[in-house]
């Protein structure tokens, strides 16, 4: 049967439904386009051994009577999310070895739903970067262009379900990591609401920012996958339900904070945008200018919130009960060794970055300013969007790097610049893709984001269908 | 610029062993980032600013919910992870010394 891992997750379940196809096969196509690309692309750290296993036992399922929209579905998933029995490693040399003992929530409910798991995807170490760069086992290339990358953190992610190796995949987002390679690789990345999906078993980077969420060919897909994922979960008491926050009313309105794209965004990128917003306006949306006073802050804010929380939960990585342990003359020389050559230079960077602005003398006017710009930004969003139903930005300022191009730290920082904010508020935002811009000859794809009230993700799906 | 001293106490209150080349080069990148993030500091905080906002710790009862325990029935998966192992036992350094 030709090119079935080029479905999309809904084709599919259609076609599985009717018996047309069987999750083997589904998974037999994706494990050739795995076996004919991943050596070139290195998106896969590993490929699961017992996927056909896991196919069968969904065919069964169905058999016997069993159906949901993703029983035998194909999926990839980040390195950084625990599933019992099988190696996360966060593509770090620290966790290289180390053997989740229990599901992470949300795979618990995709292992419900019957979804099959083709293996863990390749990603910056730590989820700490954006364009997979930092990855303790090499970088992924873009299937769009190899000589570029495919964004980060959720890079191998993005990469997969990009080259067809899989038909939907999970990422996480602390400050854009799906929704940065979404844009990089032509896809729908989706980052909840905070709270909305469960945290526990998810190997934990900015807690206070960090989110699962879906990266997919399609807004129906991305969708799909979110109804399965969500719901409060007594293991992570942030976790919130639909009740949290109260429903509104569409007002057909999508704001524009025209005065944060004046300069930066290369004006390609700006063309394409201004062409989406177009195209809303033709589907009925009135487009308004907003403003977001502290917005420039954003990425200040987090470039302090994320390395202080990043210092407090590495910490734990200390040789001592699991993880990669090396031993000195003392204690002390065990840790500092286990995390010298545990860790890559971007995570020490960030928690040596973390240290500092929680250390005494320094705290006031770091982490305390942040934490106060913070709630100033979230009540400026809350504002805006009373009256807006989404917030619309170009995802990134440009198209995918190449690979090796940006070397200095803060430059690669200020890719973030558009995706932080949601995870500095706890918003949800969507990108989906809104064209291609050329560059050396090559169309490269870029994403439009929309950025919607707490609780309202859904209508990210409205609205992003549209374009 | 940040001080080669103020990184290596950073360093190790961060249990972390450096290289004094990779001191070097955290000089000036934490020094750059700091720079860039400096901003904040200039953040007016006001009697309008909320003190327990978006960030604050949400708590439960510590009540026993067997049903919830994934961890049940995974002590020897998780004993499996010890960097090393005398039966039952994690084998730690002797951190408390007796004093001569």
């Amino acid at each position: 049967m030709p090119e079935l891992n080029k479905l999309t997750i809904t084709e599919a379940g259609t076609k599985l439904k009717t018996g047309e196809i069987t999750a083997v096969d589904l998974a037999r196509a994706c494990l050739a386009e795995i076996e004919a690309k991943n050596k070139d692309l290195n998106i896969f750290l590993e490929v699961f051994e017992d996927v056909i296993v896991q196919a069968e036992s969904a065919d069964a399922r169905r058999k016997a009577g069993e159906s949901h929209p993703l029983l035998g579905i194909p999926l990839a998933i980040k390195d950084n999310v625990l599933i019992e029995g099988r190696k996360a490693s966060a593509a770090s040399k620290m966790l290289e070895n180390y053997v989740a003992t229990y599901d992470a929530t949300i795979i618990k409910k995709l292992k419900d739903a019957g979804a099959v798991f083709l293996g863990r995807t390749n990603m910056d170490e730590f989820a700490m970067g954006g364009s997979t760069e930092n990855s303790a086992f090499g970088p992924t290339k873009n299937p769009v262009d190899p000589s570029r990358a495919p964004g980060g953190s959720s890079g191998g992610s993005a990469a997969a379900v990009s080259a067809h190796m899989c038909l939907g995949a999970i990422g996480t987002d602390t400050g854009g990591s799906i929704r940065e390679p979404a844009a990089f690789c032509g896809l729908v990345g989706f980052k909840p609401t905070y709270g909305a999906v469960s945290r526990s078993g998810l190997i934990a980077m900015g807690s206070s920012l960090d989110q699962a969420g879906p990266l997919t060919k399609t807004v129906d897909d991305a969708k799909l996958l979110f109804d399965v994922i969500k719901g409060q979960d007594y293991l992570d008491s942030t976790s919130i339900s639909d009740a949290t926050y109260p429903k509104t009313n569409s007002k057909k309105k999508i704001g524009v904070p025209r005065h944060l794209l004046k300069e930066g965004v290369e004006p390609d990128v700006l063309a394409a945008f201004e062409k989406s917003l177009e195209s809303l306006k033709a589907k009925g949306y009135e487009v308004v200018d907003i403003e977001i006073p502290s917005a420039a802050l954003a990425l200040s804010v987090y470039y302090v919130i994320m390395p202080a929380e990043v210092s407090a939960n590495l910490a734990r990585f200390d040789g001592v009960r699991y993880g990669l342990s090396v031993k000195g003359d003392s204690l002390f020389e065990d840790y500092a060794k286990s995390k010298a050559l545990g860790f890559g230079p971007e995570v020490r960077r960030r928690i040596m970055l973390g240290t500092y602005v929680l250390s005494s003398g320094y705290y006031d006017a770091y982490y305390g300013k942040a934490l106060a710009a913070r709630e100033k930004l979230t009540k400026e969003f809350a504002d805006v969007l009373a009256g807006v139903d989404a917030i619309a930005m170009p995802t990134t300022p440009c198209p995918a790097i190449k690979i090796g191009e940006k070397s200095d730290p803060l430059s690669m920082y200020l890719l973030d610049i558009f995706t932080v904010t949601a995870n500095i508020t706890g918003n949800p935002a969507i990108s989906v893709p809104m064209g291609t811009v050329i560059r050396e000859g090559v169309p490269l794809p870029i994403g439009l984001q929309l950025t919607a009230a707490h609780g309202a993700d859904d209508s990210l799906f409205e609205i992003g269908k549209l374009l | 610029m940040i001080s080669k001293e103020e990184v290596q106490k950073l360093a190790e209150l961060a249990r972390l062993e450096l290289s004094d080349q990779e001191v070097a080069g955290l000089q000036k990148d934490i020094s750059n980032i700091l720079d860039y993030v400096g901003q904040v500091s200039a953040v007016a905080i006001d009697d309008a600013t909320p003190k327990v906002g978006v960030v604050h710790n949400v708590m439960r009862q510590d009540e026993v919910r067997i049903s919830d325990d994934i961890m049940a029935g995974k002590e020897e998966a998780l004993r499996g992870e010890f960097p090393k192992r005398e039966g039952n036992f994690n084998v730690v350094r002797k951190i408390i010394q007796k004093d001569e």
